[in-house]
């Protein structure tokens, strides 16, 4: 295919919303939280981009982004090793802005030099705390045929809880009224029941035009790209809302962490968030998972790297979770290396990476209060 | 500078005796144990030894083996100096040849050898099942001072006159070598594995391409004229698993060695000598309610909504409701359709068992054969294959094939 690659460049924001799930984030930031039992979140946002033609996508990340380092590597298993382009991080400048970034605008106008020396005409921005497949192709089309200034993706969708409750420092959400597919209204925070709007906070804009309103934003000392400077420019822009179809799970608290996860245990999600196009994670070469003789599972999700020889019953299992004999294990999440050893009983728990539960211990939480076990935790 | 030791790895061969699983296939690209394929061994064990340069010989139907080999990343083979190279015979200014023989091959690829100065070359098989650690076989041979070592497994006496045996004296030196003899003097078998002083190699395939009536093989030809020269031979002996799965049954077999690491000594789940391959990027598997899955292996994308017992299931195998998979090896991409029922076999890439067919079956007496389906058949609903069945062409529905 020789026209596939998309006149644009992708800039991610992965610590889009960590207070949303602060015992997730707390190790690490919203894009590198695990999901789907071998994808972190940003796997959704990269690979669709990639798989649009974007392969070069900066990363404004903020703070608590080891994780994400370690994950992305390079960026080979995105296809993102590039000699123009490619992947590229842009952490806080401690020297010219303050220690982090304080909203959009700084952090966009942190990048702006680098921006201005780029070649493609779009730009289009994302935010990870949604696992999506989107195309972003075919975003960018529907834009330049549209002729507007900025398209801005939405899904119907309720107000999450978890965005009922955010507040404090970049605690926005936003959902929008439309006219014709143009966004006539933004409204920040909306506590509204029934269906919204619901932001995605998936925006493509020209790239010389995202430029001119970083500098002047950031001159005027606004912080916030949709509350300080798109609300105050729907009479003057062109603002166009791109209705969302497909599958979207959005992660706004460690409750909503659970149901996405726990909703792919039906097919019909599954197949709705993975099949219209390739996800790609890091590869970690595990082996195949065993069943040992004893074992007995039952409507299970479970990655490679699994040694299971207890029960499991309604539950995910990322890499390399080992579930020993006499164990049971039930609506559960279980993160990378995570051990459930002999006899020990668990319900509604979500185990970060490497906890270890031991023998015979009796563990249980509800489903409407997952308990949650922090990284490297021997309980 | 040069390198200490570099691999060439033989995968030109046909695999004739794996039939329907090669025809399209170079034996080292088959599937082996959920996610690899054969080759990953001698590359993941590459990689783990520290040999950082490998070169592969390909002739048989190599497009499946170029395109899974690549540029070599998931083994860490893509290196600046040295790294995988897929080496296939090619046309010189003096004329073309095939690759005639083991020994010959190498020989065609003396130069490729020579870019890297080593001192010394080890000869890898690509259709073998084994996890072993070259160091220290090139200790052994540096120890012993040796020009020519090959690596040997104790056989049971029984089975000896079915492989090549080194006969050796009580310091490892090899005195004689006897080519499946009928009256074994050793129960020391070749692994095919060998590590050659890069001169003494050099020499002997050089003067073998000389004469006319070699055979250019190492085991014919190159081994028997360094013992007639007084070479300093030796045999390391490795105790290790290790197996050719060069027929349906011996593959079968080694797939079901698999399922049990403790007693059969091949492990897959060493985070000390993991064994890389190239990635199906699926997403988990699933296994549904209703499902039974009991000592098995399943691999990312697989979907189980049937019965899967002691089997080993490849990346995106769909099993569907009622289906019953017992004993098999059930290979990437393919769907067993309800209520099928697949037993005791292999199953080859993207096959569809249509719903109520019956293939293979639980050995019975003397009937101990292992069913085979090729890769992309179709085997309509309600077909019979037998248990000793060899199927590359697609199955129609209710047809029966023994």
């Amino acid at each position: 295919m020789l026209n596939s690659k998309t006149s644009a460049l992708g800039i991610i924001f992965p610590n889009s919303y960590d207070a949303t799930v602060p015992e997730l984030a707390n190790v690490r930031l919203m894009a590198s939280i695990p999901f789907a039992s071998r994808y972190r979140l940003i796997d959704f946002i990269l690979s669709g981009m990639s798989n649009s033609g974007i392969d070069n996508i900066s990363l404004l990340v903020n703070k608590n982004y080891h994780s994400l380092m370690d994950h992305l590597g390079s960026g080979r298993e995105w296809d993102l090793v590039r000699k123009n382009g490619g992947l590229t991080l842009f952490p806080p400048n401690a020297e010219k802005t303050s220690l982090h970034y304080t909203g959009r605008i700084s952090a966009l106008e942190s990048m702006v030099g680098f921006l201005r020396h780029q070649k493609e005409e779009y730009v289009v921005i994302a935010d990870t705390n949604c696992a999506v497949n989107f195309d972003f192709k075919d975003l960018v089309e529907t834009h330049a045929a549209s002729g507007a200034d900025i398209t801005i993706a939405y899904n119907e969708s309720e107000i999450p809880d978890g965005y009922l409750n955010l507040s404090g420092e970049g605690g926005f959400y936003y959902s929008y009224g439309l006219d014709n597919g143009r966004i006539t209204k933004i409204y920040v925070n909306p506590t509204e029941e029934g269906t919204h709007n619901l932001s995605m906070n998936i925006f493509v804009i020209k790239r010389e035009l995202l430029i001119e309103m970083v500098d002047v934003a950031f001159v005027r000392g606004l912080r916030y790209f949709e509350r300080d400077v798109l609300l105050n420019s729907l009479d003057k822009l062109n603002v166009r809302g791109y209705k969302f179809d497909g599958y979207v799970a959005r992660i706004t608290s460690l409750q909503s962490f659970f149901n996405e996860n726990m909703k792919l245990l039906d097919d019909a999600n599954l197949n709705a968030l993975f099949d219209a196009a390739p996800v790609y994670t890091k590869i970690r070469d595990d082996n195949p998972t065993r069943y040992i003789a004893g074992a007995k599972v039952e409507n299970i999700m479970a990655a490679d790297g699994c040694v299971i020889e207890g029960e499991v019953e309604n539950s995910i299992l990322f890499r390399g979770v080992k579930i020993e004999k006499g164990a049971k294990v039930k609506n559960c999440i279980l993160m990378q290396d995570t051990v459930i050893k002999a006899g020990a009983n668990i319900e509604y728990l979500i185990t970060d990476k490497n906890v270890v539960v031991s023998d015979d211990k009796t563990m249980k939480g509800t489903d409407s209060y997952p308990i949650y076990i922090t990284k490297n935790t021997t309980v | 500078m040069g390198k200490e030791m570099i691999a060439m790895l033989l995968a030109g061969g046909q695999g004739s005796r794996l039939y329907a699983l090669t025809q399209k296939l170079a034996k080292p690209a088959v599937p082996f144990g959920g996610k690899y394929r054969i080759i990953d061994f001698p590359l993941s064990n590459c990689v783990n030894s520290g040999i950082d340069t490998v070169g592969i010989l390909t002739q048989y139907q190599p497009l499946v083996l170029n395109e899974y080999i690549g540029n070599g990343q998931p083994w860490d083979l893509d290196r600046l100096n040295g790294g995988v190279h897929v080496l296939p015979p090619y046309q010189q200014a003096s004329g073309s040849d095939w690759y005639k023989g083991t020994a010959n091959a190498i020989y065609q690829n003396i130069a490729f050898i020579e870019r890297y100065d080593p001192e010394y070359v080890i000869i890898l098989s690509g259709d073998q099942i084994c996890k072993q650690d070259y160091r220290d076989f090139l200790r052994f041979h540096k120890e012993k001072n040796a020009e020519f070592s090959v690596a040997v497994m104790e056989v049971p006496w029984e089975e000896a006159s079915r492989f090549g045996l080194m006969v050796s004296d009580e310091n490892d030196r090899i005195t004689e070598f006897q080519e499946k003899p009928k009256n074994p003097k050793s129960n020391l078998a070749s692994m095919g594995i060998y590590i050659f002083n890069w001169d003494i190699l050099k020499k002997y395939l050089t003067e073998d391409e000389a004469d006319p009536n070699s055979s250019n093989d190492f085991g014919n030809n190159i081994i028997p004229n360094l013992l007639r020269d007084g070479r300093r031979m030796y045999s390391y002996h490795f105790s290790g698993y290790w197996k050719d799965v060069g027929t349906i049954s011996s593959l079968w077999e080694a797939n079901m060695e698999v399922l049990d690491p403790e007693n059969s000594g091949i492990n897959l789940f060493d985070e000390d000598w993991k064994i890389f391959s190239r990635n199906s990027g699926m997403t988990g598997h699933k296994i549904s309610k209703g499902a039974v899955v009991e000592d098995s292996m399943i691999t990312d994308g697989c979907r189980v909504d049937g019965t899967v017992k002691h089997s080993v299931l490849f990346a995106g195998v769909k099993v569907e409701k009622g289906a019953v998979i017992e004993d098999a090896v059930v290979m990437g991409g393919s769907v067993i359709k309800a209520g099928a029922v697949v037993r005791h076999c292999i199953v080859a890439e993207n096959v569809t068992i249509g719903a109520g067919a019956v293939v293979g079956a639980m050995p019975e007496g003397d009937s101990t054969g292992v069913a085979t389906l090729g890769p992309g058949v179709t085997v309509g609903d309600g077909a019979h294959i037998g248990p000793n069945a060899m199927v590359s062409n697609d199955v129609e529905g209710g047809a029966e094939v023994c």
